[in-house]
């Protein structure tokens, strides 16, 4: 598997987006690319602004996004993801728009060093077009509509890293539909479970005290799945407006997965999705599979 | 049987949809106004100018395509909008100005190419000691004098380094925010007062000079020395002004800085004595600048500029390759598109139906106060440079603020020197988005300095207007 990890800085929270992603990356053996987009100069001083890196360069003063890269490197060698060697600028290969560090190939995983510069969404839909990743791991957008915006734009699985305690021990919420991705949804919990040693409790959640076929049927699958797995879990199944159970019994102490909605396009467009709305409201990190 | 779009072609038409909103939404109006009945008061062809104008600014501010396309989109909307025959447009591309730009560009790329910026960290920290006040003093005169004369680019990038290298020697000892943002902004800043002194200083200034020949009714020619009498007293001001400033906004931690001017000096200090390459940079451009002075009026500032660029590739100090690969033609390109386009406005009367039409609003006014359009002029270009760079902004505004019914020598100079107030952004110029994409910077840095600089220039530029211009024109000859 191939995994993205969108980092913006050297911050607390890009250090749990690159531990997350770490962890769950480990879980399914799956390569890492770590990516750095940054803020694109107004084209007419582009070539000024190019000309005054090219001179700082010859002073050891790099891109800050090459310093971000950098930092991100040495954490996963720390953690004895990356090869043992130095972070070093003459690796630097410019390629389809982006710049890339070569690194050594390791026998456990690939990782992939890149930086970007460019309107985040744009750049990002490109990194995954390129790189057909399973996952892409980001910080939550402070714009909700961004967050609507990459959710269905970028095609691939996104986990929202929201509100991220590196302290806490988080359970899994299953958000549990009759949506095709809900399937998928049900084994990367499997695993990230295993990768966290993380409870699951699986939801169901109707609008109405009815719970149609396909609800129950999906809701059993999963958990037949479950058990099958040997993954502890507890399953509920509760009425009222989705969005609000998700994000209410999810709270600030779980991780919620859930398949991303495979409506109209336009419809989405507009009006959004529930994944969309429950990643827009959540206040805890937020797996939505595709 | 109910067709239906595949998801992923919905989706990726939604996408393309949404990273072109701003380019749908500008033809969406353009072919409207194109087709709307038009004011008497304007020609045919110069209604049409002015919707390529509305056109060419919207796609330089947000950038919807890229900037070479919009030069070519000026050519061709010029000759399918009827504004111009053919051949006339492709008169109007090439220029002194264009040459003018396109050479100061690639000689920068050899002076920087030429790692001079060594020697002038040698210089300035021979010059300023170990005192904070002093460095800031030093590298905001510095900047300032020199991008003055070898273009604000061309300083930044030999400055900006020497500046960056010195925080993060400092910074290893504690935090020192405040420092840092003031040793990076009396770079930008300094560099930025500093390249309204000359017409090399920038690519605007040079635009305002083409415009000033082409679109005034008695041909405005101003020479190299003249640009320098008219504004060196603001960049004097600015660049005391600048180093006051900035003193006041961002207290430094500390007072001395003995371990990062140490530091510095062990980094330069390998280069050794001046080479000949270096030497013969410094004579080359030294010869250039006296062409300048002494022989514009004859040779004119562009072919002087590009005659440079080809001594330093003749002689080998530097490569065409490195030339090419560090010279922005997108940008010499635009300019070239966008002066043609003034030209046209100018032909076409539009830029005079513009002038009339928003001064026409403030008539009553400006008969009592004639500084009004000079106002105007000040709070509209300051407004544009911030939102899209000052180069920009001279070459779209330039055309209708010589025809706002102020003096277009004192209207053409208020818009190339208040070009250069774009203080509050990053987007500006080129030395404050570097300092600002470093991180070391946050954006209300640019707000807390921006706003007092601002003030600082726009009232020494309104009294060197009512002032001091008068004063020189009346001893001089310069129309």
């Amino acid at each position: 598997m191939k995994f993205l990890i969108a980092i913006k800085n050297t911050d607390d929270e890009s250090k749990n987006i690159l531990d997350v992603g770490c962890k769950i990356a480990e879980g399914f053996s799956a390569d890492l690319t770590i990516c750095y987009v940054g803020k694109k100069s107004k084209s007419l001083i582009e070539g000024d602004v190019n000309l005054a890196r090219l001179s700082m360069a010859e002073w050891n003063i790099y891109h800050p996004g090459l310093e971000v890269l950098k930092w991100a490197f040495n954490i996963l060698k720390n953690k004895g993801f990356a090869p043992e060697t130095s972070f070093v600028v003459e690796n630097l290969v410019e390629e389809n728009g982006r710049i890339r560090l070569v690194l050594p190939e390791t026998t456990n995983y690939q990782i992939r060093l890149v930086l970007r510069e460019g309107q985040l969404l744009s750049e990002l839909n490109q990194e995954v077009k390129q790189g057909k990743f399973d996952i892409a791991i980001i910080g939550s957008p402070r714009r909700k509509r961004m967050a609507q915006k990459m959710i269905q734009f970028l095609n691939t699985s996104i986990f929202y890293v929201k509100n991220f305690n590196p302290n806490w021990n988080y359970k899994i919420l299953l958000c549990v539909d009759d949506s095709q991705a809900t399937k998928r949804a049900v084994i990367f919990s499997a695993q990230i479970s295993k990768q966290f040693s993380a409870d699951i409790t699986s939801l169901t959640v109707s609008k109405t005290s009815f719970f149609g076929k396909g609800y129950r049927n999906a809701h059993i699958w999963a958990e037949r799945y479950l058990i099958r797995k040997e993954i502890p879990f507890e399953s509920k199944l509760l009425n009222g407006n989705p969005v609000e159970v998700f994000v209410k019994e999810a709270g600030v102490d779980h991780i919620i997965i859930m398949g991303k909605a495979k409506g109209n396009e336009i419809i989405k467009f507009i009006f959004g999705s529930k994944p969309i709305h429950t990643a827009q409201q959540a206040n805890c990190p937020v797996l939505l599979v595709n | 049987m109910q067709f239906k779009l595949p998801d992923e072609l919905t989706r990726n038409v939604l996408f393309w949809i949404q990273e072109k909103r701003w380019l749908l939404i500008i033809v969406f109006l353009g072919t409207l106004m194109y087709h709307l009945p038009y004011p008497d008061s304007i020609s045919y062809a110069g209604y049409r100018t002015l919707i390529l104008g509305l056109i060419v600014i919207s796609l330089i501010i947000t950038e919807t395509v890229p900037l070479p396309a919009v030069a070519l989109l000026i050519a061709v909307l010029e000759v399918a909008f009827h504004i111009a025959p053919a051949a006339e447009v492709a008169k109007t591309y090439m220029n002194d100005s264009v040459f003018f730009i396109m050479g100061s560009l690639m000689m920068a790329v050899a002076i920087v190419h030429q790692g001079l910026d060594t020697r002038l960290a040698f210089g300035i920290i021979k010059l300023t000691g170990n005192q904070v006040k002093h460095i800031v003093l030093g590298f905001t005169c510095i900047a300032a004098l020199l991008s003055s004369f070898i273009g604000e680019h061309t300083v930044v990038a030999m400055m900006l380094p020497v500046g960056l290298s010195l925080v993060r020697n400092c910074s290893k000892q504690k935090p020192i925010p405040n420092l840092t943002a003031l040793i990076l902004f009396s770079i930008a800043y300094g560099s930025t007062v500093g390249s309204i002194g000359t017409p090399s200083g920038g690519a605007r200034n040079a635009i305002m000079l083409e415009y000033w020949r082409t679109i005034t009714d008695s041909g405005i020619t101003l020479t190299y020395f003249q640009w320098i009498i008219m504004a060196y007293p603001l960049v004097i001001v600015g660049m005391l002004g600048t180093t006051f400033i900035l003193q006041m906004v961002f207290k430094p931690e500390i007072q001395r800085m003995d371990t990062a001017i140490r530091r510095l000096k062990i980094q330069v200090a390998h280069k050794g004595n001046i080479t000949g390459n270096e030497f013969l940079t410094i004579i080359i451009f030294i010869i250039v600048f006296l062409c300048w002075i002494f022989l514009n009026e004859r040779f004119g500032l562009g072919i002087i500029a590009i005659g440079g660029a080809f001594i330093y590739l003749a002689t080998g100090l530097v490569d065409w390759k490195q030339v090419s690969n560090n010279t922005n033609w997108g940008v010499i390109l635009l300019f070239a598109g966008v002066i043609s386009l003034g030209v046209q406005m100018k032909n076409t009367g539009t830029a005079l139906w513009i002038g009339n039409s928003i001064m026409g609003q403030f008539s009553p006014l400006i008969d009592e106060f004639s500084i009004i359009p000079y106002i105007f002029n000040i709070f509209l270009t300051t407004l544009l440079s911030n939102i899209m760079s000052s180069s920009g902004t001279v070459a779209v505004l330039g055309p209708i603020m010589l025809n706002m019914g102020g003096e277009p020598l004192y209207m053409g100079m208020t818009t190339a020197i208040s070009s250069a107030f774009g203080y509050f952004s990053a987007i500006a110029a080129p030395a404050c988005m570097i300092i600002y994409s470093s991180g070391l910077v946050k954006i209300t840095d640019f707000l807390k300095a921006g706003w007092r600089m601002a003030i600082m220039s726009i009232i020494t530029l309104l009294i060197i207007h009512k002032f001091y211009w008068p004063f020189i024109i009346s001893y001089t000859n310069f129309k």
